[in-house]
C-alpha cells in the first residue's frame, strides 16, 4: 500500500520536521510543527503572505497571482494551497517569517517603554498625562512579613486565626479567605520557621486570598507583570510590586496572526475542530515566552511573580481564558463576560507562581474590551473636566470621547497598516523600523529606531512616508502615484506601482524596502476609518472637533508620531497642534496600574460601567463619512485649512 | 389671510459651462450650447435664477452599434456606418443643437479603429455640422488615452466637452483638454464624494472649474432611479450651499442606461403583456430623461428621435415660469 504519511522538513532556517498526512497543506503542518509563516487570509489563499520555496519532493499547489513568474520558477508556493504527496524539503524564506523572537532592545526601553508617555515630537512638551501616584499603591499581590506570637497556655488561638489576628494589626482587612492547601501546611511551617514567615495577600474580587505562606522573609522579592494582549501585538512590563518601578518590556508579534489578521477570522477559525485550542495556546506561548525573557533578563525566579494583569480586546480576553468567542460575531452580538473575576493565573496556562492571580481589565462591550477601558484609565480622561478624545491607532482603531461626566466610545475597523501587519514592507515599531522620513529636492532620509539598518516600516514611518509623498508631488490627492514620475526609485511590482524607499544593499532587509500602490490605498482606507468614525462619534453628540480640547493619540508607534504629518494625510484633524498628545501604550500603562492599585481597577470598572457604546455598522453616515475621508487629507477639503492652503 | 410665501436663499449657483467656440471665438461652430447657471434648486423659479435651459445631445457612434435594439436603430438606417452622414441626419432631420460622439469603434474588442483614424472621423463630423461636439472614449482607460489627446488635438479651438476623466484615470485627458482649451466631464460611481474628489483632482492640476461637467452616473427607470436621483438631488443641494468643488453642472448618459433595460429594449413577441417596443423604449428613455431632469440634469445623451421630441417639449413646458 502506498505511504499515506510523510516528513515535512522546514528550514527555519534551521530544520524542523513533522510528520503530516498525506494531502495535508503546508501552513497547517508548519503551524503544528511550530514554525509560524505569515498568513493574513487564514489560510484562504487571498493574501499571498504565506509564500515558501518547495526543495524537493512532491506536491501540488494552486496556481495563484500573488507569486510572479520569476518566483514561480524557484519554486515559490503559498503554504496555505500547497499540499504534501512525498517527504517535502520546505524553505521558508525570512519574508514570509513570523518574527516571533521577543525584543529587547535598550532603546525602547529607554524612550518609550519607561516614559509610556513620551510626548510627540514637535509638539509643545506637556507634563505626564498621569500625575505620579494618582492611585493609592495597593498591588494585586501583596507581601507581608509576620513575626507571629507563638501560642502559649494563655493565648490558645488556633494557627489560622493567629494568622488572620497578625495581618489585621498591619492591614484593615476584615474579610479574608484561605484554601485548604495553605490550611494543611500552617501547623508545621510555623513552627519550622519559628513563627517568621511571609504572606503573600491577594486582591479577589472584593474579598482578601491568603495566597501563600513561605516560612521566613521573602517580602523583598514580589514582582507582577502588566499585559497588552492585542489583535496584532502583544506586550508585557514587569514591575516590582513593592515599589512600582518598571524593570523591563517586551513586545512580540501576536502568534495569532498565523490563524488571521483579524478578530473575525480568529472567532471563525476558533469555531473550527480544535481552533480555539490553537488560537488560546498561541497567546499563552507569547505570554509565557515575554515572561520567561523578562525574568532571565533581571535574573528573578518565575516564582516571585505573584500577579498579571491584561488589557485586550473582548475577543483576545476571551480566546486567552479559552473561553469560546463564537457568540461575539452572532446576532445580537454578545460576548461571554465583559467582566472577568479574578482567577488563578495557571488556569489560563500562564506561568507565573502556581498560585499567582489573573486579572483582566473589564470591558465595555463585545467590541469594546479591557485595552479600551485601560486606555482611558491612564490617560485620565474620565477625570477630566475638559472634553477629551482619545485615539487608540490599532487595529480595531477604538476612539473615546467623554470626560468626568459622561463617555461614549466606538471601534473602527481599522486594519492592521499602521501596526505595520498587512502592508508590504511592514513591521512592529522595533529596532530597525523606519519610524521617520524625510524627503527634499529628491534625495530621501530615513531614520530607523535604534538607529540600526533598516528592516521594514512601521505606523510612524508610514504617515510620515504619505505626507512626504504628498508635499513632493510623489502621490495625488488619491494617492495613485503621479504618472509623470521619472525617478530612478519607482518600479513596477506584482502588485502595481511601487516606491523604494530603501534599496536593497542599504538596508538589512532581504529585498528593497518599497511603498505599493495596494499599500497606499490599505493606509489610506485605515487613516479613513479612524478619521470617519472619529467624525461620526462627534456629529451623534451634536459636537465638532473644534469642541475638543485634548486629543490624546495612543498606539503602538514607538517613540515617535509627528501629528503634524499625521494632520497631513487626514488621520487626526486639522487643530491647534498644541492640542494633541502622542501617549504611546496607553492600554499597557492602564494595565499596569491596576496591577499596581485595587483603587485603579474600581476604577476602571466605573470606566467599563459608564461608558456608552456606539455602534458605527448601524449608523447611516459613516458610509458617507468614510468615502469622504478617502482623500488626502480629506474630500471637504475645507475642513484641513492649514494643510490645503500651504500645498497652494 | 394670506400666507407668506418661504422662500429658500442660497448661496451659491451653478457654474455656466458653454461648449462649442464660434468664429470669434477661435473655433468654427455656427452655433454654441450654454448650459447650467442655476441658483436654485430645478424649476423652482421664485427661489432663483435658471438663465440656461437643459440641453439634448443626440447620441451617434463611430462605427456602427454593437448593442443596439432594431427599434434604435430604425430612425437611422443607412447612415449608422457613418458617423458624418448620422451627424448630419441628427441635426437637419432632427433638430439637435448638441451632437454627442461615442468612440465605440476604438475599443479594441470593437474595431480598436486608431487615434489617427479616430481623428479623422472628428475632423470630418466637425466640418460636416456647426452644432457643438460632445466626445466620449470607449471606457478602456489604456485605449482612450491613446485616441483622446489626439481628438482633443484635431478639434483644438473647438471648445468641446470631452469625457471621461475617472478617479483612477484623470490625467491624460485633463493634460489634454488644458492644452486644447476643451471641456472635461468628471464622472463618479453614483458617490457624491468622489463626484467631489475627482473634481478636485481636475482642479488641482490647474482645469478651470467653470469648464468641467459632472457625470454623476444614472441608473434608469427601474434600475437604481431613485438612487441617481438622490445622489444628484444631495449634489445640487451642497453646491447651492456654497461647495464649490459640486457646483458644476449636471451631464446624464440617459440614452445609454435606458436602452441597457430589457423594459426598453424587449421584443414584443417575448414580451406580449408590454406591447410594442416601438413605443415602449422612445417612453422608457423619455421617462428616464424627465426623472433626471427634475432632479437637475443640464445635460442628456439621448438616442430615440421620439424620446428627444417628448424631452424637448418636457422642457419647454418646464421652462415656462
Amino acid at each position: 500500500m502506498e505511504k499515506q504519511t510523510y516528513t515535512v522538513t522546514f528550514y527555519h532556517p534551521e530544520p524542523v520536521r513533522i510528520e503530516a498526512n498525506k494531502g495535508k497543506d503546508l501552513l497547517s503542518a508548519a503551524i503544528e510543527a511550530g514554525v509560524f509563516i505569515h498568513s493574513s487570509c487564514g489560510g484562504d489563499g487571498v493574501c499571498g503572505r504565506c509564500k515558501v520555496i518547495v526543495r524537493s519532493g512532491d506536491i501540488r499547489t494552486e496556481p495563484s497571482g500573488r507569486i510572479s513568474l520569476e518566483e514561480r520558477q524557484r519554486g515559490v508556493v503559498l503554504a496555505c494551497q500547497t499540499t504534501v504527496h512525498s517527504d517535502v524539503e520546505v524553505e521558508v524564506p525570512a519574508g514570509s517569517r513570523l518574527d516571533l523572537d521577543h525584543v529587547s532592545d535598550e532603546q525602547l526601553k529607554l524612550l518609550r517603554l519607561k516614559g509610556m508617555y513620551s510626548q510627540a515630537v514637535d509638539v509643545a512638551k506637556g507634563k505626564s498625562v498621569i500625575e505620579e501616584d494618582l492611585f493609592t499603591h495597593s498591588p494585586l499581590a501583596t507581601k507581608l512579613y509576620l513575626e507571629l506570637d507563638p501560642p502559649s497556655l494563655t493565648d490558645t488561638v488556633s494557627d489560622l486565626e493567629r494568622l488572620y489576628r497578625e495581618i489585621r494589626k498591619n492591614r484593615d482587612i476584615p474579610i479574608m479567605q484561605t484554601g485548604l492547601t495553605n490550611i494543611k501546611r500552617l501547623g508545621r511551617l510555623f513552627r519550622e520557621s519559628g513563627w517568621k514567615v511571609t504572606v503573600l495577600l491577594g486582591k479577589r474580587n472584593g474579598t482578601v486570598e491568603i495566597v501563600s505562606v513561605d516560612p521566613g522573609d521573602t517580602s523583598d522579592r514580589n514582582y507582577g507583570i502588566a499585559l497588552d494582549v492585542g489583535t496584532t501585538t502583544v506586550s508585557g512590563q514587569l514591575v516590582n510590586l513593592n515599589t512600582k518601578e518598571i524593570l523591563g518590556t517586551k513586545a512580540t508579534h501576536n502568534k495569532q496572526a498565523s490563524f488571521g489578521s483579524d478578530v473575525i477570522t480568529r472567532i471563525i477559525y476558533a469555531s473550527e475542530r480544535d481552533g480555539l485550542e490553537k488560537l488560546h495556546h498561541a497567546v499563552i506561548d507569547n505570554i509565557n515566552a515575554i515572561i520567561k525573557a523578562l525574568i532571565q533578563e533581571n535574573k528573578i525566579n518565575l516564582n516571585d511573580i505573584n500577579g498579571l494583569t491584561c488589557a485586550g480586546n473582548t475577543t483576545m480576553a476571551h480566546l486567552l481564558l479559552r473561553v469560546d468567542p463564537r457568540f461575539i460575531r452572532r446576532e445580537p452580538y454578545v460576548s461571554t463576560a465583559n467582566f472577568v473575576p479574578v482567577v488563578r493565573a495557571a488556569e489560563a496556562g500562564i506561568k507565573i507562581n502556581p498560585r499567582g492571580l489573573l486579572s483582566c481589565v473589564p470591558g465595555v462591550s463585545t467590541y469594546v474590551g479591557g485595552d479600551i477601558t485601560a486606555g482611558v484609565l491612564a490617560s485620565g480622561l474620565h477625570r477630566s473636566k475638559k472634553l477629551i478624545m482619545l485615539i487608540d491607532v490599532g487595529t480595531n482603531g477604538e476612539i473615546v470621547l467623554g470626560n468626568n461626566e459622561w463617555m461614549v466610545s466606538c471601534a473602527a475597523s481599522a486594519g492592521p497598516a499602521f501596526e505595520g501587519s498587512g502592508v508590504t514592507c511592514g513591521m512592529r515599531a522595533t529596532a530597525g523600523a523606519i519610524q521617520r522620513v524625510h524627503i527634499s529636492g529628491g534625495s530621501v532620509k530615513v531614520e530607523t529606531i535604534a538607529d540600526e539598518k533598516p528592516i521594514g516600516i512601521c505606523g510612524s514611518g508610514y504617515i510620515d512616508c504619505l505626507a512626504e509623498f504628498l508635499k513632493a508631488g510623489i502621490i495625488g490627492r488619491n494617492g495613485k502615484f503621479a504618472e509623470d514620475l521619472d525617478s530612478y526609485r519607482i518600479k513596477e511590482t506584482d502588485s502595481g506601482k511601487a516606491f523604494v524607499l530603501v534599496s536593497k544593499e542599504d538596508s538589512d532587509a532581504d529585498s528593497d524596502i518599497i511603498i505599493t500602490e495596494a499599500d497606499i490605498e490599505n493606509l489610506k482606507r485605515s487613516k479613513g476609518a479612524i478619521y470617519a468614525a472619529s467624525a461620526i462619534l462627534l456629529k451623534k453628540m451634536n459636537l465638532d472637533f473644534k469642541d475638543i480640547k485634548q486629543f490624546y493619540v495612543a498606539g503602538g508607534f514607538g517613540t515617535y508620531l509627528d501629528i503634524e504629518k499625521a494632520i497631513t494625510i487626514g488621520l487626526l484633524p486639522d487643530l491647534d497642534r498644541k492640542r494633541f498628545t502622542f501617549i504611546g501604550n496607553s492600554s499597557l500603562a492602564g494595565s499596569r496600574e491596576i496591577l499596581l492599585s485595587y483603587e485603579a481597577k474600581k476604577e476602571a470598572e466605573e470606566i467599563a460601567k459608564k461608558m456608552t457604546y456606539i455602534e458605527l455598522s448601524v449608523e447611516s453616515a459613516y458610509m458617507d463619512e468614510y468615502v469622504s475621508a478617502l482623500f488626502f487629507p480629506h474630500t471637504e477639503l475645507q475642513r484641513f485649512p492649514s494643510i490645503t492652503e500651504v500645498k497652494k | 389671510m394670506s400666507v407668506e410665501q418661504v422662500k429658500e436663499k442660497w448661496s451659491n449657483q451653478i457654474s455656466t459651462l458653454t461648449i462649442g467656440a464660434t468664429k470669434e471665438e477661435g473655433g468654427t461652430r455656427t452655433s454654441k450650447v450654454v448650459v447650467g447657471g442655476e441658483s436654485t434648486l430645478p424649476y423652482l423659479f421664485d427661489e432663483g435664477q435658471i438663465p440656461n435651459k437643459p440641453v439634448i445631445a443626440m447620441e451617434i457612434l463611430d462605427s456602427e452599434p454593437v448593442d443596439w435594439p432594431c427599434v434604435l436603430k430604425e430612425p437611422f438606417k443607412g447612415v449608422l456606418n457613418d458617423p458624418v452622414q448620422w451627424a448630419k441626419k441628427c441635426v437637419d432631420e432632427y433638430k439637435a443643437e448638441l451632437l454627442c460622439l461615442r468612440l465605440q469603434g476604438i475599443h479594441p474588442d470593437f474595431g480598436d479603429a486608431s487615434a489617427d483614424k479616430t481623428a479623422d472621423t472628428v475632423k470630418s463630423i466637425l466640418q460636416a455640422v456647426g452644432v457643438p461636439l460632445i466626445i466620449l472614449g470607449c471606457d478602456h482607460a489604456e485605449k482612450d488615452n491613446q485616441v483622446l489627446p489626439k481628438c482633443c488635438e484635431v478639434a483644438k479651438g473647438e471648445s468641446c466637452l470631452f469625457g471621461d476623466a475617472t478617479e483612477d484615470n484623470y490625467k491624460t485627458l485633463t493634460a489634454a483638454c488644458l492644452a486644447d482649451g476643451h471641456n472635461i466631464i468628471g464622472e463618479s460611481p453614483i458617490d457624491i464624494n468622489i463626484a467631489k474628489q475627482v473634481n478636485i483632482l481636475i482642479t488641482d492640476m490647474g482645469f478651470d472649474i467653470k469648464k468641467i461637467a459632472m457625470n454623476p452616473t444614472i441608473g434608469a427607470l427601474g434600475y437604481g432611479m431613485e438612487y441617481a436621483y438622490s445622489i444628484m438631488e444631495r449634489a445640487r443641494l451642497a453646491a447651492l450651499m456654497g461647495d464649490k468643488m459640486l457646483s458644476m453642472p449636471f451631464i446624464c448618459f440617459v440614452g445609454q442606461e435606458a436602452w441597457r433595460s430589457k423594459e426598453a429594449k424587449g421584443a414584443q413577441a417575448e414580451h406580449p403583456e408590454w406591447g410594442p417596443e416601438a413605443q415602449r423604449g422612445p417612453v422608457w428613455e423619455a421617462s428616464t430623461a424627465i426623472s433626471v431632469l427634475l432632479s437637475g440634469a443640464d445635460i442628456l445623451t439621448m438616442r430615440h428621435p421620439k424620446a428627444v421630441e417628448i424631452v424637448r417639449k418636457t422642457i419647454d413646458s418646464l421652462m415656462k415660469k
